[in-house]
């Protein structure tokens, strides 16, 4: 399948890209995305809420972890997989 | 019906975040005129009234810090700065004002310009080069992600130009549901549960069955196991994994690192690759939602109307009727069958350039894999499919790539 010719090198990215410090509010559709969750958790009655205080998250790791607690509330089949 | 479309079983679309035609492949037309990219002379006024010339300066990060502005308003500026708007020809000319409004820093609002040079982003260029490049793939909405990928999962936006979620109006069926019903397989592939798709609103509760990971895409590449239809979301955070390792964003959405979606893109494409049997049937389109505010030089052309008029609180006072598309993105479309360093040609051909959105996403699917299927958008139905394009001959292994991480 691969040749010398036809195989292409990918750069791995620098280490210091890695940011989950960065503030949630440089990135439009992650707080469009974590608002909509928010609104959607107003919905689900109590005991299927995350409890998470959303005037908290402040950064994308925040974002993200409020991202797959919900994630896991609306969706336990891959939540339970544990995929990646 | 060509050998290579008779051989299809799957279709594979991987929309990435945020970045202009221009932007990533504006560079490729110096190694091959048919792309229509830059030459090196397009330029912006800046707001001292000085032009702000396109520069092969693109980084892979810390560049466009703040996030450009890509909601309606501020992308109507960058198509019609210096023009009174519909229905005068886009002029292509107010990215460098728009960026400048955020920061209000001269030098800074220049970097709206920017593009990559050809040897930075070995990925996306080497696909380019070896398979299919649209030179006239639209987003489908002047505006922001929500809407655009609508599009691409709807056929419509239901009226919506904004970032709003909550737009589901029947009798339109999402791609995923019609190929359900039609008894074929789809599902929906979202990075992982700290990086789930912006269609979980919409689709998940009712539907479980069509979503998927990351890693179970790879894991039904190997097996032999994917859908007939598979729609991949790259990952929208930096985040901590499951295992304690760090996932870096791939999605290339400003501020992330390009670079990581260079490593995600390649990663999609030797998953297809090194299973021989799904190589030979299967076809990749690589697709950008939107442009992310970033310079494009190709004015957008008018399309059908798909009916709705957007919220005038929306476009900031401009009235849309959905009749016109929004700015150029990257499209690329792998497959064996694929003639190598195909370009199709797009408005910069008036006799037979072709003007694809992502509309043209659920048409290609819903023609490919269901057949005829009514409950649909005058704009999905008008909307351009690109199966064509795979022919009768399959490139032998040497002369496709293979991405190589060490």
């Amino acid at each position: 399948m691969a040749t010398p010719s036809n195989v292409i090198r990918v750069p791995k990215p620098a280490r210091s890209s890695f940011n989950p410090n960065r503030p949630v509010t440089k990135n439009t559709l992650l707080k469009n995305q974590i608002e909509h969750f928010r609104k959607l958790e107003q919905k689900l009655p109590p005991e299927r809420q995350t409890g998470v205080d959303f005037d908290s998250i402040k950064t994308e790791g925040q974002a993200s972890e409020y991202i797959r607690k919900m994630t896991g509330i609306l969706n336990p089949q891959v939540a339970k997989r544990g995929g990646r | 019906m060509s050998v290579g479309l008779d051989n299809l079983k799957h279709i594979v679309v991987l929309m990435m975040e945020n970045r202009s035609f221009d932007h990533m492949l504006g560079a490729l037309k110096a190694a091959d005129p048919r792309i229509n990219g830059l030459t090196g002379t397009e330029s912006n006024l800046d707001t001292t009234n000085e032009p702000a010339k396109v520069q092969p300066n693109a980084e892979f990060q810390s560049q466009l810090d703040p996030d450009p502005d890509h909601h309606f308003p501020a992308v109507h500026k960058q198509l019609f700065f210096g023009t009174t708007g519909p229905p005068a020809l886009p002029s292509m000319g107010g990215f460098v004002q728009s960026y400048f409004d955020q920061q209000r820093d001269v030098n800074h609002s220049r970097k709206i310009m920017y593009y990559f040079a050809a040897d930075k982003l070995p990925v996306l260029h080497t696909l380019a080069h070896s398979f299919a490049v649209f030179n006239g793939w639209f987003s489908s909405i002047p505006g922001p992600t929500i809407c655009n990928r609508a599009f691409a999962h709807y056929g419509t936006s239901f009226g919506q130009v904004s970032m709003d979620m909550f737009y589901l109006k029947d009798p339109i069926k999402s791609t995923y549901e019609r190929m359900l019903q039609a008894g074929r397989t789809a599902k929906l592939y979202y990075y992982d549960p700290s990086s789930s798709t912006m269609e979980i609103v919409n689709l998940l509760q009712n539907q479980p069955q069509i979503f998927g990971t990351y890693q179970q895409f790879l894991s039904d590449c190997a097996q032999g196991t994917l859908p007939d239809y598979s729609f991949v979301e790259p990952n929208y955070t930096d985040h901590t994994g499951d295992g304690g390792g760090e996932e870096l964003a791939s999605d290339q959405h400003p501020d992330h690192d390009v670079q990581a979606g260079e490593v995600f893109i390649a990663s999609i494409y030797n998953a297809i690759r090194q299973n021989a049997d799904l190589w030979r049937s299967t076809a990749l389109l690589v697709v950008y939602d939107e442009h992310g505010g970033i310079f494009d030089h190709v004015s957008p052309p008018a399309c059908t109307p798909d009916g709705y008029s957007a919220s005038l609180q929306d476009t900031g006072g401009v009235p849309f009727a959905f009749d016109r598309l929004g700015v150029r993105v990257p499209a690329i479309l792998v497959s064996p069958w694929i003639a190598k360093a195909t370009v199709v040609p797009g408005p910069e051909d008036p006799a037979s350039g072709r003007v694809f959105e992502h509309a043209s996403i659920p048409a290609t699917i819903t023609q490919h894999f269901i057949g005829a299927y009514d409950a649909r958008t005058p704009r999905e139905k008008a909307a351009l499919t690109f199966l064509d394009l795979l022919s009768d001959q399959m490139r032998p292994d040497s002369d496709c790539p293979v991405f190589n991480f060490s």
